[in-house]
Formats: C-alpha cells, structure tokens, sequence
C-alpha cells in the first residue's frame, strides 16, 4: 500500500468516470470491429445455421462474463441485506471486483491431495460447468428475426440455438446431469465431509427433480407443446402469461430451481457450518471457482426457462410483438428477457440472504410430503380444467389454484404438524420443566 | 460374409475373456489389442456397408463409443468407473437414438438412465464403499461363461446382421419420421390410445412393486422408550 505507483492507480481506478469511460470505450470499440467486419459475417447470419451458431458463441461469452458479474451481484445484495456496503474497494462502487476475483482465483496454488481419485478429481468440476452450460441450447432468447437484406418471404430465424422438438424435456435431462458433477466431487475428494456434501446433493436433486417435472406438466398441459419457443409465442400472442393461469406451479418450479442449483435455504451439500465446505472442500484456485461458475451458471438457465414458461419469456405489454421480426425489436426482445432474468437471479440472491437453511428431514419432508402432493393435485386440477377446454382461461384456471390452496391450507391447519416438526422415529423430548 | 462375422465375434469373445479382471496384467492388454483388433474389423464392415452417406461418421462415433464403454462397465475394477461407463455408454446410444430422429426416446433415455437410475447407482456404490476392494470387484465371477452366452447372442443375432449386410436382401430401412407432427405425438399418442391398457398394466405392476418395496423397507419408528423395554 505504501508503494506510491500502486496508490496512483488505485485512486484513478476509483472514479467512476474512469470505470464508466473505459466501458464505454470498450463497447465502442467492439462496436466498431463488429460494423467494419460486417460484409464478412453478412451471409453467415442469413442461414439458420450458421446464425444459430452465432447466437451461441455470443450467449455462451454474456453468460460466462455473467456468471463473473453475478459474484459481485450477490456480495452486494448480501451487503443491502446485512445492511453494509459490500466490496467497494476495487474499482468504482466495487465494479472491478470480479477482475480481482477472477485473479485471485487463477493465482492461487492448485492443490490436489494425495489421496483422492485423481481422474474423477479433475472431471468433477468440469462435469459441473458443462451440465449448467448445457441447458442455454434451447433459450428462446428473442423470438425470430428477419434481417433487413433478407427477401421479405424468407422464412425468419429463429435465436434459438436449437430448436428442439422435445423443447424443455431435453432441460430436463441436462438439469438431470448436474447432479454428477457433485457427487463426484465428494466421492473423488476421499474425505468424509466432502463424502457427506456430495450425497446430500444426490439425494436432494433427485427427489426435487419429482416437483420441477409436475410444474413443468402444468405448463405443458396448457400450453400443449412442449417447445419454449411456441409457449413464449403463446403468451405473447394472448398476453396472458402463464404465471397468472398457473401461480402454484410457478412456485413449484421455482422451490425446484432453487433446489436443484443448491441455493440456500437448499444448500446442504455445501453446509459450511456442518461440513467444512461440503461437495468442494478439497478443491482449490480455478477448480474451486468452476463450481462456483456452475452454480451460477445453473442459475441463470432456471431463470431462463421459469421466464420463458412462465413469464412470457421476451414478451411485454406494449413492446413489439411476435408478428414484428425486424432487427431492432429483437434487440429490444433481448432486452427484455435479459432483463427478466436478472430480477429472478435478483430474487435467487435475496431469497438466499434472507431465508435460514433447512434442516435435512425438512428438505426431503417439503419435497415428497408437501410439494409432490401439491404438484399432483394441480397436475389432475389442470387436467380436468383441459378436459372441459378451460386451460387457457384465466379465471377458471386461477379459481382452480385458489381452490387448492384452500383445500391444502386447511388440510396443513388440520394435521396440525408444521414442516420444522421433529424427525418421528426420533425419540420424543421431554418438554417438562426440569427443576 | 458369416465367416467374417462370425470371425469378429470369436475374436471379440476371446479378447473380452482376456481382458476381464482378474487375469494379469500383461494377459489383460494382450485381450484389449484382440478386443480393438475385432473393433477395428467390424467398424470397417459397417462402414462400407451401411447404407446412407451422411450421418455414416457421426454412426461410427457413437458407436464406437458405445461398444468401448460398455466393455469399460464390465472390466472396470472399480464400480463407480463402470457405472460412469454406464452413463457414457447411454449417451453413445442417445446419440444413435437422434441420428434416427427419435429425439423423444433418446430424452428418455438421458432422463430415466442419466438422470435417475445411474444416480441411484452411484449413489449406492458410494454408500457401500470399502477401504479397500470387495472381491468380486477384483476378480470376474464367470468370466468363461458370461463371454460364451453373450458370444452365442450375438452369433444369433448376426444371421440377422448378415441379412442386412447383404444388399439384396436387406429391407429397406424405414424412414425417419421427421415429417411426422413430432415425435412426441407420435409416441404419445398412440400410448394413450392403442396401447392404454398395456400402460395401465404397467401402471398397476409398478405400483405393486412400489408397494412392496416399502412393505419390505418399511421400519417401524421405535421410541426409546419401547426399545429400552425390548432389552
């Protein structure tokens, strides 16, 4: 700190108008690359193909620059919950602290212990990035386009990487995946904490998996397709999203992300208090940080997929709508959807800062005894609802919602058992007062 | 052209006898080097023969693939090694499964193999770990017989390969059915309506063995009261 050239830095990195017109630049620049190559790339973004390849090359660089920026996200919303200010020592209002998080990471010394599984070791934190990645293939992340060269009957693109037949099915059995990377993690660490970590995650995942998969059946009952691309089209096109036909299996779906991407209250694997660091206490540097990416990662697909389900994906009231495939509303189509997932990793990070960790009889309780049941019962409520053709009408569909949550509130008010009771074959406390 | 297969086959079975563990070392690399050696024959066969140009290379791949992992799952010492061959083997045969356009059950696959029964596994290998290991992981149990039952399957199935290599008499292959509404419907409807019974019977045969699962699993929550009066 004494060093006086280090100083100098420091207190210019600290202006905003520094941090800000370096930014600016920086996109000008790329801007200006992008327009002077653009005879070059021209025809590349006429073919579907070529075009899809495109999108994903640049979702994959936003999301993984994302995932650094949503570091630096959740230290500051954790400092607006404890009432603090959060990193703001790097950079103007801590912009630059992912940069020194990344540093740090890539600086430090890579351990790897004697004693563990050196192949699975390895595999594991890669394991856990690529499943997360995998999942933004089939993101419908503006609706189509048709570029202004194009004919005006060319049919337009999609920016969808992939537009699956099998639609968020094929989210589901990447999502699946994730779970490998965890547990084995724990199993290669040869170390009983991180032994714990990793079965925890199995059994979690796989029984929070059973929710997520009756929400998205709602989903798919109304809308009867199973590709994200048509349901946003769906919503846009009535304006009715599927949140206001469907609250409870929105919160479903979302107890179920929030679940599946082991975010407090459901981070057991990783239970600092109880388990050293879980799944990942042998890894160190840049492996550490890969699961740390895929975590964040995971996060931003579920908020991709519960908008587009759920949401109306790039939809809003008043903007272009799907019969408008020019370029600019595509970008404004963009914004919107980037827009919607950066409030639910907002409220991922704020639901993390303010709920207690469950306990683990409690997690596996509220998966099979509570939101099972509830996913069936709406599943069969939005069956008959599709039998009688009401499914895409919102007040049949919502009286059909509120009706069950009445019918499940006074069931929870008669049981007369909350979730934190204790495990039952547990032996019973004795409540008398000892004198 | 049954010669040739049934060459590839024998060959196949001595080098999968040789390399299952157990043996030594050196006997088990001499049975991997037969094992790539019939690999490497059968692949060109194909090759030449299968019809279609295409998705030849992308075939080759995933199959070679496949037939490399699942003989990793049975000759792997280590039982979390052979059920991560199991999870490569179901994505070699997921992506034969896309190549004949079958998305939906190649999504099935992932799902119910990848995502739940292979956890499961996993899962369980874990629990049982030893600090060192069990016996039957270190030695084969029937190794001579497990290679010839699986080797007289296989010649039987070859008279059916052969019938397909050999132009003339193949049968055409069907078609993909991308023209189709989608394969979900495709599958699902048929299931519903053709076929409901057969699923209810399914339906109702899980159900018993879910039953009877937890019948068998089922512990009776003790007290501590009760168990001090057991003993």
């Amino acid at each position: 700190m004494t060093d006086p050239t280090i100083k100098r830095i420091e207190t210019v990195l600290r202006k905003p108008a520094v941090i800000f017109g370096a930014g600016a630049a920086i996109l000008l620049l790329v801007t200006a690359l992008l327009a002077l190559a653009f005879p070059l790339y021209k025809p590349l973004l006429s073919s579907q193909f070529s075009f899809s390849m495109i999108v994903l090359a640049v979702m994959l660089v936003l999301i993984l620059s994302a995932t650094a920026l949503c570091i630096l996200f959740e230290r500051k919303i954790a400092g607006f919950t404890q009432d603090r200010y959060g990193p703001n020592r790097v950079g103007f209002w801590g912009l630059l602290q992912p940069v020194a998080d990344g540093l740090k990471f890539l600086l430090k010394e890579d351990i790897i212990p004697r004693h563990v599984d050196k192949p699975l070791f390895l595999l594991a934190p890669a394991l856990a990035l690529a499943a997360s990645l995998l999942g933004f293939a089939i993101i419908p992340w503006a609706g189509q386009v048709r570029w202004p060269w194009m004919p005006p009957d060319a049919p337009p693109l999609s920016t969808q990487v992939a537009n699956l037949n099998v639609g968020f099915l094929y989210l589901l059995a990447v999502g699946s995946l994730s779970v490998y990377g965890v547990v084995l993690a724990g199993y290669a660490s040869n170390n009983k904490y991180a032994f714990y970590g990793g079965m925890r995650a199995a059994a979690q995942m796989i029984s929070y998996e059973l929710p997520l998969g009756l929400g998205l059946l709602v989903v798919l009952l109304v809308s009867g397709t199973l590709q994200l691309d048509q349901i946003v089209q769906q919503q846009a096109a009535t304006g009715v999203w599927n949140i206001f036909l469907h609250p409870i299996a929105f919160f479903l779906v979302l107890v179920s992300a929030l679940a599946e991407a082991n975010r407090a209250p459901f981070d057991l694997p990783e239970a600092e208090q109880e388990l050293v660091g879980g799944y990942h206490t042998e890894y160190s540097a840049m492996k550490f940080a890969m699961f740390f990416l895929g975590e964040y990662a995971h996060m931003i697909t579920s908020s991709a997929l519960i908008v587009a389900l759920f949401f109306g994906g790039w939809h809003f009231w008043g903007l272009p709508g799907p019969e408008n495939v020019t370029w600019w509303a595509m970008l404004i189509k963009l914004a919107v959807y980037l827009t919607k997932v950066a409030l639910f990793i907002a409220l991922f990070m704020l639901v993390r800062w303010t709920l207690p960790r469950f306990r683990f009889d409690q997690l596996m309780r509220v998966a099979w005894q509570s939101l099972v049941p509830i996913g069936v019962a709406l599943l069969a409520a939005t069956a008959a609802l599709t039998y009688l053709g009401w499914q895409r009408n919102v007040w049949a569909s919502l009286a059909a919602n509120l009706l069950l949550l009445a019918v499940l509130l006074r069931s929870a008010a008669r049981s007369k058992r909350p979730v934190t009771a204790r495990q039952e074959d547990l032996p019973e406390i004795d409540v008398r007062p000892t004198t | 052209m049954p010669t040739l297969l049934i060459a590839i086959l024998t060959l196949g079975a001595v080098g999968l006898f040789l390399a299952m563990p157990g043996g030594r070392a050196d006997t088990r690399r001499v049975g991997w080097v037969v094992l790539a050696a019939a690999g490497a024959v059968l692949l060109a066969l194909l090759l030449r023969l299968v019809p279609g140009a295409d998705p030849r290379g992308l075939f080759a791949g995933f199959a070679l693939v496949a037939v490399f992992a699942a003989l990793r799952v049975i000759t792997h010492g280590k039982p979390v090694y052979s059920a991560l061959y199991f999870i490569l083997l179901i994505f070699a045969v997921t992506g034969l499964l896309v190549l004949l356009e079958a998305t939906f059950l190649s999504m099935a696959l992932v799902i119910i193999y990848a995502g739940a029964i292979l956890v499961t596994y996993v899962f369980v290998i874990m629990l049982a770990q030893q600090s060192r290991p069990a016996p039957y992981d270190v030695k084969s149990r029937e190794p001579v017989w497990g290679c010839l039952a699986g080797f007289l399957l296989l010649i039987l199935l070859a008279r059916q390969i052969e019938l397909f290599l050999v132009p003339a008499q193949r049968t055409p292959l069907p078609a993909p059915i991308a023209e189709a509404p989608g394969t979900i419907e495709a599958v699902g409807v048929p299931l519903l309506t053709e076929y409901v019974v057969a699923i209810q019977i399914i339906g109702l045969l899980l159900l018993a063995a879910l039953v009877g699962a937890i019948a068998i699993a089922r512990r009776r929550p003790t007290t501590r009261a009760e168990s001090e009066g057991d003993e």
